[in-house]
């Protein structure tokens, strides 16, 4: 996989050197980028230009404001209200409640499921989402009827984080692609805890121990707010062990 | 006769007059809806059958009545068109939901509407087959045009439409890239410029 390192801003033509190309599958374009026909590629967002010659595909890394849903996204959401049969789950302040029907839980019947009460968090995956319709979660896989890991969240804490740091977290080896540490070092250091990543900028933190979900989650929040890089990483888990012991 | 007449303004008892459009009963008086052109127009003599002795016959036959009616603009032939149960019409949809698709009602039958009447598609009018696993965002977008037909007047906001033929549906989609698409079956449609299919609901074309 080869990353180009190039900033492009919305417009910018992009050097058709650096497109990746194929002699049997076509490029594929992903977020941050349209194609106008006949040939040119634009940019619509400001953000790096990555070009992946492996996949054949070429899109932007930004980090936005505004998180926009898209279909198989995880993400963690709050319930607000119970209606005919789904839940009305809120996914950030400045979008309309997305809908997980009542019966879109691991081995839900209509005699046996989940009350979640308003307030109450739960880890979803977005099944639809459009521009013209409200997005719809749910809380199994489609294909398997398994949770894998989906459902209510108890206890534990939410920290609001940038929708950057959620999109490296979530990545396959955060380390090395993302630059994100600061969870294996925690976990290093001997702290026993469990995260939930939602790309909607959402970060759950969970342990038995109240001092260690501040902890991480003070951890997360510095390392998103001050764009630390892996030394930087290691140095503030360090400084917070020893503020901790 | 071309007199005017005010909603509310009483035209006649029904005993001596047949309501007609345009006009209303209130405790056996007719009274006008409208404002505008009074029309009477003379009862047609049908021909009754040959007079029997014994047969008992409902009193006086109320085809023998004149009828009143009042209409808008003047012109005697010109009526209000309006949806009727069974009509088909050419919508266009306004938003879409999980459960319904809003349409605005632009012409019925071959009049094109002074004012754009509401309907509502749910989704279990939207085919005649599987009507359970109908997803509305594979059938309908913001902006097509739908031939539907009119299933019930229903309530004061919508009418209801139903699209469960296979000459019925979206006759013209444009896609997400802006260009009006062509049909290629009857749940799909393809962009001719990027080449990039889109799922509808298609009426069959004739």
């Amino acid at each position: 996989m080869t990353t180009e390192s190039l900033l492009v801003l919305p417009g910018d033509e992009i050097d058709p050197s650096l497109i990746p190309t194929h002699k049997k599958n076509p490029l594929r374009l992903g977020p941050g980028l349209r194609h106008v026909p006949p040939n040119h590629i634009l940019p619509t967002v400001a953000g790096q230009l990555v070009a992946d010659h492996r996949k054949t595909s070429l899109y932007v890394e930004y980090n936005g404001g505004r998180y926009i849903p898209s279909v198989s996204d995880l993400v963690i959401g709050q319930v607000t209200r119970s209606a005919a049969d789904l839940y009305y789950v809120n996914l950030n302040p400045y979008t309309p409640n997305a809908s997980l029907p009542h019966l879109a839980f691991e081995g839900a019947t209509k005699k046996t499921r989940p009350q979640l009460a308003p307030g109450a968090l739960v880890y979803a995956r977005i099944s639809l989402a459009n521009r013209h319709m409200d997005p719809e979660l749910e809380c199994v896989s489609a294909t398997t009827g398994k949770a894998e890991g989906l459902g209510p969240l108890t206890g534990g804490m939410i920290f609001d984080i940038s929708l950057g740091l959620a999109r490296r977290l979530l990545m396959a080896r955060s380390r090395e692609a993302g630059g994100i540490a600061v969870l294996e070092l925690l976990g290093a250091e001997g702290l026993a805890f469990e995260t939930a990543v939602g790309r909607n900028g959402k970060v759950w933190v969970g342990s038995e121990n109240t001092k260690t979900v501040v902890l991480v989650g003070r951890a997360l929040k510095e390392t998103d707010e001050k764009g630390l890089d892996v030394e930087q990483q290691k140095k503030l888990v360090q400084k917070l062990i020893k503020q901790m012991r | 006769m071309a007199s005017v007449t005010i909603p509310g303004q009483l035209l006649g008892p029904t005993s001596k007059y047949q309501p007609g459009p345009g006009t209303h009963i209130h405790q056996t008086n007719l009274y006008s809806s409208l404002l505008g052109v009074v029309h009477v127009s003379q009862p047609v003599k049908a021909p009754g059958p040959a007079k029997r002795l014994n047969k008992i016959t409902p009193a006086p036959a109320p085809a023998e009545l004149p009828t009143i009616s009042v209409s808008r603009s003047g012109v005697s032939e010109k009526r209000e068109v309006l949806p009727e149960v069974g009509n088909v019409v050419l919508c266009r949809v306004v938003r879409i939901s999980p459960r319904q698709a809003v349409v605005a009602i632009l012409i019925c039958g071959d009049t094109v509407l002074d004012a754009e009447w509401q309907g509502v598609i749910r989704v279990q009018d939207v085919r005649a087959t599987e009507k359970d696993r109908v997803k509305i965002y594979e059938s309908f977008r913001p902006g097509d045009i739908v031939r539907a037909e009119v299933i019930s007047l229903g309530d004061q906001a919508n009418y209801y439409l139903s699209t469960a033929k296979n000459e019925l549906g979206v006759i013209m989609a444009t896609s997400e890239a802006g260009n009006t698409m062509y049909p290629v079956s009857w749940k799909e449609y393809r962009d001719p410029e990027t080449g990039v299919s889109e799922a509808r609901k298609v009426a069959k074309p004739f």
